[in-house]
């Protein structure tokens, strides 16, 4: 994969090109403040690219804005964001499109090296990685929802999980069950939601999450 | 009947108002006639003759200006409800020192009662209440004085008048009366303005009131924060740094059992990498509680957003756009909307809650409305008392209305240029 890194911190930007060229892909320009970020983005429009939110040379939120007008121009080009925080404010925008190809994670999920090369690839792949906390928030956050509040407990763990952008798969090792058990869990949760069933679980994801953007 | 029971009423109380108000406005004047007989007295013959006078018109003035004063203002409370703040320098505590000398704000003294008696007139010869007194008591005679005089004097002249035998004379008698009964109601009045005008504090004293307000919140937010910066250090202290000793220990012991035991080396790693985790974390949360990351980097309209995003209450928030803010004034409000939303999820119970700030020419204005159960008051050492306290480092307000029942409305407004 072809990989751009946008970080201002120079230990940290080392760091991440170091961790993803020893996975075996490719860094093709790294970029330090927001609107070389943007111009990088346009450029290569790479495979995926690692942005930081705060970064020169306002210190506000140059990243994600630089993330936000690329993904207004590129509909659906990859990007995950890493930042020190994560704020479901910043989530919902970043999710708001409904097009895929996001992520949003804690700097320190790097320290999973293989965790975080797999939610990079999802990213690239048009699927979601999406930090735990923020999908909490997401999901608890204004008034007790009617139709979030018929699903069980479990269905809702489900949910959650499918959220972060797990596959089916992945969410039974998690909650250790099977993967079909987890396939009813989803469908009887999309028909309590109201969404109609799609075979593509990333759209699902998206589906979920632009259901709870709404809110 | 009842009409001409209430006009002589007026007629009574008013002419003992003017015959108080007489008295009082002509203390001084009385001194200065008794001075200025005694230099008659003495005549011209003796060249030292008019000391004695000067020096009792000079002591009875001092001396009588601020009681006559005090008895101005509680007149003019009780009778108008016009409260005209005394605005008299307090005096500081006379304290022992370890030396035994006694230090009273200005300078060491032998006993205490020198020192209270040396800061007492160090501080009526400083106070420029002092020197208002003795204007007031210097126009007093002349304006209200001289108008309250009227039905007393009317009245004594009607009776001599009367007490003559000559038609002329009792004729004039007559009207003297009439005029001092008509005058009474009234003749007592103009000591109200008179007293509003040249008793209120004057700008010098209103500029030391202010020195001394913001010599106190300067004191107070001295002590908020040290305390602040010791609850960061405690957290630091107890949080992060003992953690990345930990973690740097966990590093040191896995480097030497790396080869003798891989297994435990793992778990040693394992946990340095748990440890590095956790300081995050908790650096995290220590610099939201100082700055909130969303706050720095999207300013208070986004920041409040959030804040009602991430709360148990269903919030709505409607900004001005045009909103632009100091730094540590949007801190100020983002706090103190982030306390309030807490209060009316905890205290409060509500469940719904609106936001909205508004620019206006010189302020913003914050108002935060929940349907809580109400009855939140202000009470000293209390939450929103500290609030109170915290804007108004900034000489911003804090407004609440709270009924018993609810709702609760709090209304922030902070200058902004």
């Amino acid at each position: 994969m072809r990989v751009v890194v946008a970080e201002d911190l120079y230990l940290l930007r080392d760091g991440l090109v170091r961790l993803i060229e020893a996975c075996g892909h490719q860094v093709v320009a790294t970029a330090t403040t927001g609107p070389q970020t943007l111009e990088a983005l346009r450029e290569w429009r790479p495979d995926v690219s690692v942005i930081d939110v705060r970064m020169p040379p306002t210190q506000s939120d140059e990243g994600l804005r630089a993330a936000l007008a690329a993904r207004r121009e590129m509909p659906g080009l990859p990007i995950l964001i890493l930042s020190q925080h994560v704020q479901q404010l910043y989530a919902r925008e970043l999710l708001a499109d409904g097009s895929g190809g996001v992520g949003y994670l804690l700097k320190e999920s790097v320290f999973d090296a293989d965790q975080f090369i797999s939610a990079l690839e999802r990213v690239a792949a048009g699927g979601t990685a999406m930090d735990p906390v923020v999908i909490a928030k997401l999901l608890n956050s204004g008034p007790p929802d009617r139709k979030l509040q018929q699903l069980t407990e479990r269905e809702h763990s489900v949910l959650s999980l499918m959220a972060e952008g797990l596959s089916n798969q992945a969410i039974g090792r998690r909650l250790f069950l099977s993967e079909s058990a987890v396939g009813k869990y989803t469908t009887s949760m999309f028909g309590k939601l109201g969404i109609t069933d799609d075979n593509d679980s990333n759209r699902r994801v998206l589906a979920v999450l632009t259901y709870l953007n709404e809110h | 009947m009842r009409q001409f029971g209430d006009w002589a009423g007026r007629v009574g109380v008013g002419f003992v108002r003017s015959c108080v108000v007489a008295v009082v406005a002509m203390l001084a004047p009385a001194v200065w006639a008794v001075g200025v007989a005694w230099a008659l007295w003495w005549g011209p013959g003796n060249p030292w003759s008019w000391l004695g006078p000067f020096v009792l018109v000079c002591v009875g003035t001092l001396a009588l200006s601020r009681r006559v004063c005090v008895m101005v203002r509680s007149l003019v409370a009780g009778w108008t409800g016009t409260l005209i703040p005394a605005g008299y320098r307090e005096a500081g505590p006379v304290v022992r020192m370890s030396t035994g000398y006694w230090w009273n704000g200005f300078g060491y003294e032998r006993t205490r009662r020198d020192a209270v008696m040396d800061q007492k007139w160090r501080i009526r010869w400083k106070d420029p209440a002092t020197w208002r007194d003795l204007r007031f008591t210097g126009i007093v005679p002349f304006s209200a004085g001289l108008v309250a005089c009227l039905p007393p004097a009317a009245m004594a002249a009607g009776v001599l008048g009367l007490g003559q035998s000559g038609l002329a004379a009792r004729l004039a008698g007559v009207l003297a009366l009439v005029v001092a009964v008509a005058a009474a109601p009234y003749a007592w009045r103009p000591i109200e303005p008179v007293a509003v005008r040249f008793l209120r504090p004057s700008p010098a004293m209103a500029l030391a009131d202010r020195v001394d307000e913001l010599t106190a919140q300067r004191a107070d937010m001295t002590v908020t924060q040290a305390a602040e910066l010791r609850r960061i250090e405690r957290d630091l202290h107890d949080g992060a740094q003992a953690r990345l000793v930990s973690l740097g220990l966990s590093l040191a012991t896995a480097e030497r059992l790396m080869e003798a035991d891989p297994e435990q080396t793992r778990a040693l790693l394992r946990r340095a990498r748990g440890d590095a985790a956790t300081s995050i974390t908790q650096l995290r949360e220590l610099i939201q509680g100082i700055s909130p990351p969303v706050l720095t980097e999207r300013g208070l309209i986004d920041a409040v957003r959030l804040l009602a995003m991430d709360g148990p209450l269903d919030v709505t928030v409607n900004a001005d756009t045009r909103l632009r803010l100091d730094p540590p004034i949007e801190s100020a409000a983002y706090f103190a909307v982030a306390e309030l939303l807490t209060n009316a999820a905890k205290h409060a119970r509500a469940s719904r809650a609106r936001i909205s700030l508004t620019a206006e020419d010189a302020a913003v204005v914050i108002e935060v409305e929940d349907d809580g159960r109400g009855g939140a008051v202000p009470r000293a050492g209390g939450g929103l008392e500290g609030l109170q306290r915290r804007l108004a480092v900034f000489d911003g307000t804090l407004e609440i209305t709270s009924p018993p029942g609810g709702p609760t409305r709090v209304t922030m407004a902070l200058p902004c240029e």
